[in-house]
């Protein structure tokens, strides 16, 4: 049974993640009707796993990062089989950011000119310089705690103080002073104090299961409630099969599936994709019709093509001394930056950030990693065993700039579907000699640093399959509609109605957590839009 | 209700919580300081009802292995017999090694004891050191590294 809605919305948002939500609450000043429609459902603070004793099982099962372990009827199956990373993420309002480690650095300065810098991959059509107001305004928006100064970046002012270091952050910091190295307290989207009615972290150690304390700065408590009380809609369990045009081309609506099943159109002037790197492509690839034939907006042939993750290397030192590793927002300590930018010394182009992490040594996982690695056996010995590592670790996360090459992509699976009967995405990635250099070099550095830092066991590598947090570049933005699929502030070359405000239109990926300058490029967007809205489809 | 109701109704018998308990004996004994119980002392067989009822089945076959006086060996007999097992049938031997961790590493007094409050994370929290700032002088001290030549 289907149904054609005939009331139309101004602006229809696909997707209530971090950046459909920036571009609800940046839109909603101009009154128009604008209805957010999201796959999945609001979260309940009090159903997060921290909540339950037994909480770190939780996160292997119901609220694993992986959709395909989780298998929620909210998720949709992702087809990882020709990829050594699998994609994680999120379907409800909030997106990602439910389960992100709110780890909120921003592109430099120099990612936004790779090919001008260093001869590689393109050159974006906005710089730093263009977003830097939108880095604050989500600053603002979201929350972020930080420390003014770091000499890595142009001047900037986190609103809020930074997040307690911790004797993982100092002991860490020691290494890289031995070494001379760069190194810095991190933005963190994680409030450090009461921060616009809610209240401050305080340091149950997992975030990447959703924050209890709603200390966390997920948009289902930051830009959601102020969007909806300006007047936007979001409906819930909506998940979108298809966008609709018309006669001229232009984006007319959606089809969509309810909770139910059933199946509705909902007619739209504009339609805003928020579905990020993966979502994004699937919905425009499934968009096929006589005038698109290969899927909507895609007469590049770029929709789905330069799929970029941050591959990621771990490497864990293990200490003599109690580090108190279990306490603390597990992503959000310190970072440095000290191999990010190009040198023609090393085997490989543009670099990596290195992001201090406290966390995910928690007791049942420490001790069932001990038994899986042999390093705290069951039986007699256990608890010395365990006494030796536990709360005694620090862990240096290596995340990688990823360059973009088309043979990595998201493609629709000639056979796997979700529950609606939607083609499921599929992943074809290979990791590039230039990402295994780079990776095998932050592996060999921190190893070097939790050395220099008195560790007295270092193990590690990479990449690590669970980590394809990052969704980038499957429909990347540029001037030229014959390499690009969107234009400078996120309109579809193809179909002027159609904006792109996700991690899809990053042109090159950076080399450090996205959130924050996926958040700045969906608020340009939307401001870009208010400013030409006279004209915004000429 | 009456008693021989609520034995019927057990998961478990009186002689496989026997098992059960040394099984849990074996993986985790106390802490020859005796500061860490050992999981025998903790209601494993209750935990298995409640969190992990999809292996009750898996768990009777593994019990039944054990039911020929394994409960009344010393430990390192019952260690040896548990590692032929957990060579013989890994899965088995890891699913059931992560449901008495599962069913330890929560408890309270076990939680206390490695120095991790009681109960789950929220709404208990943390204390953590704010950290020493003054670890940033020598990066202050260091010219700043962001790449200016940006065309």
């Amino acid at each position: 049974m289907s149904s054609r809605d005939s009331d139309p919305v101004d602006v229809l948002i696909i997707g209530a993640g971090a950046s459909g939500a920036a571009v609800a609450w940046s839109l909603a000043e101009t009154r128009m009707r604008i209805v957010c429609m999201e796959q999945g459902d609001w979260t309940s603070p009090s159903e997060y796993p921290t909540n339950f004793p037994d909480w770190e099982q939780r996160l292997t099962e119901r609220d694993h990062i992986d959709p395909n372990v989780r298998a929620r009827p909210t998720d949709y199956p992702i087809n990882n089989d020709e990829s050594p990373i699998s994609v994680v993420n999120f379907n409800g309002v909030g997106g990602g950011t439910i389960l992100y480690a709110a780890h909120f650095p921003r592109l430099h300065p120099s990612d936004f000119r790779v090919k001008s810098l260093d001869g590689v991959a393109d050159d974006w059509p906005v710089d730093y310089d263009a977003l830097e107001p939108y880095f604050a305004e989500n600053d603002r928006m979201m929350g972020v705690s930080g420390l003014a100064g770091d000499p890595s970046y142009p001047p900037k002012q986190p609103p809020l103080p930074p997040l307690p270091l911790g004797r993982v952050g100092e002991t860490v910091a020691r290494g890289f002073n031995e070494l001379g190295w760069h190194w810095w307290p991190a933005d963190s989207a994680i409030i450090s104090r009461p921060y616009e009615g809610r209240d401050q972290c305080k340091n149950l150690g997992p975030c990447t299961s959703g924050c209890a304390q709603g200390a966390k700065s997920s948009t289902d408590i930051t830009y959601w409630p102020v969007a909806l009380r300006s007047g936007v809609e979001l409906k819930t369990r909506c998940r979108v099969r298809e966008i609709t045009v018309n006669a001229e081309g232009m984006a007319d609506g959606v089809w969509y599936y309810d909770e139910d099943g059933e199946e509705h159109h909902q007619r739209a002037e504009v339609v805003v994709l928020a579905c990020n790197g993966v979502g994004t492509p699937r919905i425009l690839l499934n968009s096929t019709s006589p005038q698109f034939p290969d899927g909507l907006a895609n007469s590049s042939g770029l929709v789905g093509k330069n799929l970029m993750f941050h591959p990621v290397g771990f490497v864990q030192g293990l200490f003599e001394e109690r580090l108190d590793s279990h306490m603390g927002p597990q992503g959000c300590c310190s970072l440095s930056n000290e191999f990010y930018e190009t040198d023609p010394e090393r085997d490989f182009v543009r670099g990596y950030m290195m992001q201090i992490v406290r966390g995910g040594v928690w007791p049942w996982s420490t001790a069932m990693l001990g038994a899986k690695s042999g390093t705290i056996p069951w039986g007699p010995g256990h608890h010395e065993a365990f006494a030796r590592r536990f709360d005694h670790t620090a862990n240096i996360g290596i995340l990688c700039e990823d360059l973009p090459e088309e043979h990595n992509t998201v493609t629709l699976d000639p056979e796997l579907v979700d529950s609606d009967g939607i083609p499921a995405p599929k992943i074809t990635y290979t990791l590039s000699e230039n990402s295994r250099a780079m990776l095998d070099h932050g592996v060999a550095r921190a190893k070097e640093a939790m050395l220099a830092a008195g560790a007295v066991e270092v193990t590690g590598g990479g990449p690590a399959r669970q980590a394809g947090w990052h969704l980038l570049g499957t429909a990347r933005m540029g001037d030229d509609p014959e390499t690009s699929v969107v234009n400078s502030w996120g309109r579809s070359h193809d179909v002027k109605n159609l904006f792109i405000v996700d991690g899809s239109i990053f042109v090159t990926s950076g080399g450090v957590n996205p959130t924050s300058t996926i958040q700045a490029l969906a608020l340009y967007i939307a401001d870009t839009m208010k400013k030409n809205l006279a004209n915004l489809f000429d | 209700m009456n008693d021989e109701l609520i034995a019927s109704d057990a998961p478990l018998s009186d002689a496989q919580r026997d098992i059960l308990a040394a099984l849990a004996d074996t993986l985790v004994p106390a802490s020859d300081d005796g500061a860490m119980p050992s999981a025998k002392e903790l209601d494993v067989a209750g935990y298995m009802a409640r969190n992990a009822s999809d292996f009750l089945p898996e768990l009777g076959e593994i019990l039944a292995r054990f039911d020929d006086g394994f409960v009344s060996e010393p430990l390192d007999a019952r260690c040896e017999r548990m590692q032929a097992f957990s060579e013989a049938e890994p899965e088995s031997f890891g699913r059931l090694l992560a449901e008495v961790y599962g069913c330890y590493y929560q408890d309270a007094r076990v939680l206390e004891g490695i120095g991790v409050g009681a109960g789950p994370p929220f709404p208990r929290g943390n204390t953590v050191e704010p950290g020493d700032l003054s670890l940033l002088d020598p990066v202050l001290a260091n010219p700043t590294n962001w790449r200016r030549e940006v065309s």
